[in-house]
């Protein structure tokens, strides 16, 4: 949450600092800033010394949001070398199959399921002091809230045969998926405490 | 205990009447010793000193009170609070949305080992001596002979709420469109009747939580889980002395 207010502001000071300056080194782009992910202009043109042609005649388009759209802009294509994976290969700059909490500074957050129950609650918080992100986001789990839930598989006999949460709670990695059902499962009343306690925080701002 | 046990059960030939009072008494300590709470219903003799409390020890299926012996057994552990049963239970019975026949109670226990959260389903324990019928001035509540379901006879109903009052469970609700006291009847009116066999919230349950069931019935899935020793069963509120038959369990 400090975080996210801290790039927030940065975001804005940047943003207010080229308005002033109307245009600092032809309007560079700031922060790009992705679901889990930060781009800086700031380093890599002011601290590394590229200019924008080496992205811009090519690797990206200069505009915020165009790479998210399409639907190359993944890991995968990213450890092909495309993308920033053109530089971050492991020789030119860190690799993008290696560091993956360099370029992804935000964890998900909590993530409350309600298909096909309500409701099961996972927390990044709770999770990323033992885990590394590939851990979960090498093929078990998309950096996508609640893309799971969608999946027919998604459920108990699924955690039983080791799959999702399962591949973990199997009861020598983390507690067993068979036992414990209320520390994961937060029910319809812990689902509309949750609501009700996001509604008043959005309400707050 | 395996020789307790066998001496019970060797006595058991001779007839209840032949146990003392102290080993009827030492039985009964061993089990809540055991358990915390109470040893399962059994099948031998030491159920006749269990019998004084509970509805379900009958020592033989023959002489449960009713037949069927219409029962539940609620593996408490494995509730998740999706709600599906009350869900079920709303469409099914009509229940309006200030009332309800069953709910799911929950429990924090932050500085519990592990698990620090617990659901709790309840509903009409359908009590063998129940208070309520006992207290109702007109009998528009009563326990129906064959099954022992404590129904409501609506018509008869005057709304006093002495019932409510009287009731250990809290499992009763004053509805204002028919103007009388309503409740869980296990699904008689709605489904049993019909040829239903079990209540609309053990058939919504995903998660096995709700085991319905003929107590009387080897056969019956509530039988053998209420008629065992190695795991403890237990009921809400024995110190009311109703006598439930809503059992609770874990596992
Ligand atoms: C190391 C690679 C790299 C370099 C060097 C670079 N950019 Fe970018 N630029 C990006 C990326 C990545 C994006 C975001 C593209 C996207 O998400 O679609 C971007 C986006 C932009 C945008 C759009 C921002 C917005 O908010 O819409 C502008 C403007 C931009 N760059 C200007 C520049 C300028 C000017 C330079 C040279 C001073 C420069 N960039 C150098 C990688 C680079
Ligand atoms: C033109 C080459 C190039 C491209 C394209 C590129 N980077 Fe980098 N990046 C570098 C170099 C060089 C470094 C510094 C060397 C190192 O730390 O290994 C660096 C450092 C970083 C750092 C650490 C410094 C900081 O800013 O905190 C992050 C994070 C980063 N890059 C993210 C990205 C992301 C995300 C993309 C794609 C949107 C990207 N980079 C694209 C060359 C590139
Ligand atoms: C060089 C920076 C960089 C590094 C290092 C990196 N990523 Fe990414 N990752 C990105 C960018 C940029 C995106 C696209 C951002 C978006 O869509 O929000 C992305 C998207 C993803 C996604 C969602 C899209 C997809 O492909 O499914 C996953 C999952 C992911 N990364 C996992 C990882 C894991 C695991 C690692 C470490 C092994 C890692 N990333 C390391 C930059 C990086
Ligand atoms: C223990 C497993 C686990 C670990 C470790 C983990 N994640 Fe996740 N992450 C998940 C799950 C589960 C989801 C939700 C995916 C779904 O619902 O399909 C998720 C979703 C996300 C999302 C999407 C959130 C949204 O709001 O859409 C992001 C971003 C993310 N993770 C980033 C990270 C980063 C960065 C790290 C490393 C610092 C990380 N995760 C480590 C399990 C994990
Ligand atoms: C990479 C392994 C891994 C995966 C995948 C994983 N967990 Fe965990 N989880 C752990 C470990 C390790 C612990 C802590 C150890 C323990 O308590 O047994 C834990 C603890 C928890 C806790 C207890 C948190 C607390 O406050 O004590 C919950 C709840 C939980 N996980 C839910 C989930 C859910 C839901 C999923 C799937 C969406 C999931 N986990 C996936 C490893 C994992
Ligand atoms: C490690 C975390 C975890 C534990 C422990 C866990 N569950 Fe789940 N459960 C999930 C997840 C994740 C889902 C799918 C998301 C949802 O339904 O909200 C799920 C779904 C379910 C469902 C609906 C899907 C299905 O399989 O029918 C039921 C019922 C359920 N759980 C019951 C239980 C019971 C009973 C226990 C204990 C014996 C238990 N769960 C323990 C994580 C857990």
């Amino acid at each position: 949450m400090k975080r996210t207010i801290f790039l927030t502001i940065v975001t804005i000071v940047l943003a207010a600092f080229f308005l002033v300056t109307d245009g600092f080194a032809d309007d560079s782009g700031g922060e790009i800033v992705y679901k889990s992910v930060t781009f800086s202009h700031k380093s890599h043109v002011d601290g590394m010394g590229f200019d924008c042609e080496t992205c811009h005649d090519g690797i990206f388009e200069m505009e915020a949001g165009s790479m998210v759209a399409s639907p190359d802009f993944s890991m995968d294509s990213i450890y092909n070398g495309e993308f920033c994976g053109a530089c971050h290969d492991g020789s030119m700059a860190f690799a993008s199959d290696d560091d993956c909490t360099t370029c992804h500074t935000r964890p998900g957050g909590d993530i409350l399921y309600f298909k096909p129950v309500k409701s099961v609650l996972f927390s990044h918080a709770v999770h990323t002091e033992a885990f590394g992100c590939e851990s979960c986001h090498t093929g078990m789990f998309k950096m996508e809230a609640l893309a799971a839930q969608e999946n027919d598989d998604f459920t108990m006999e699924s955690l039983y045969q080791g799959e999702y949460c399962g591949a973990c709670h199997d009861g020598s990695t983390a507690f067993a998926s068979d036992t414990q059902c209320a520390t994961c499962h937060l029910g319809v009343k812990g689902y509309n405490r949750m609501q009700g306690g996001e509604q008043a925080n959005q309400s707050g701002h | 205990m395996r020789d307790k046990i066998k001496q019970i059960r060797s006595r058991d030939n001779e007839g209840i009447e032949n146990i003392s009072v102290e080993e009827r008494r030492h039985f009964l300590k061993m089990g809540l010793a055991v358990t915390g709470v109470f040893c399962g219903g059994t099948i031998i003799s030491a159920v006749s000193a269990v019998n004084k409390v509970y509805a379900s020890a009958g020592e033989y299926a023959a002489k449960y009170p009713y037949k069927p012996h219409y029962s539940m057994v609620i593996h408490v552990d494995r509730c998740v609070d999706c709600e599906l049963c009350m869900q079920a239970c709303v469409k099914t019975n009509h229940v309006p949305d200030y009332g309800y026949r069953t709910t799911i109670l929950e429990r924090d226990v932050p500085d519990a080992v592990g698990q620090k959260r617990e659901f709790i389903p309840v509903l009409c324990n359908q009590c063998n001596l129940p208070q309520c019928t006992r207290v109702c001035p007109t009998r528009a509540t009563y326990k129906n002979k064959e099954n022992g379901i404590v129904m409501m006879d609506i018509s008869k109903c005057i709304g006093c709420l002495t019932c409510q009052m009287g009731c250990p469970y809290n499992a009763r609700y004053f509805s204002e469109e028919i103007h009388a006291v309503d409740k869980c009847d296990f699904c008689y009116k709605s489904r049993l009747s019909k040829g239903e066999k079990i209540s609309a919230c053990a058939e919504a349950c995903p998660a096995g939580v709700r085991i319905f069931g003929d107590l009387s019935d080897p056969s019956s899935p509530v039988y053998n889980r209420v008629h065992q020793l190695e795991k403890a069963v237990w009921v809400m509120r024995p110190e009311a002395g109703t006598r439930p038959n809503i059992y609770y369990t874990k596992g």
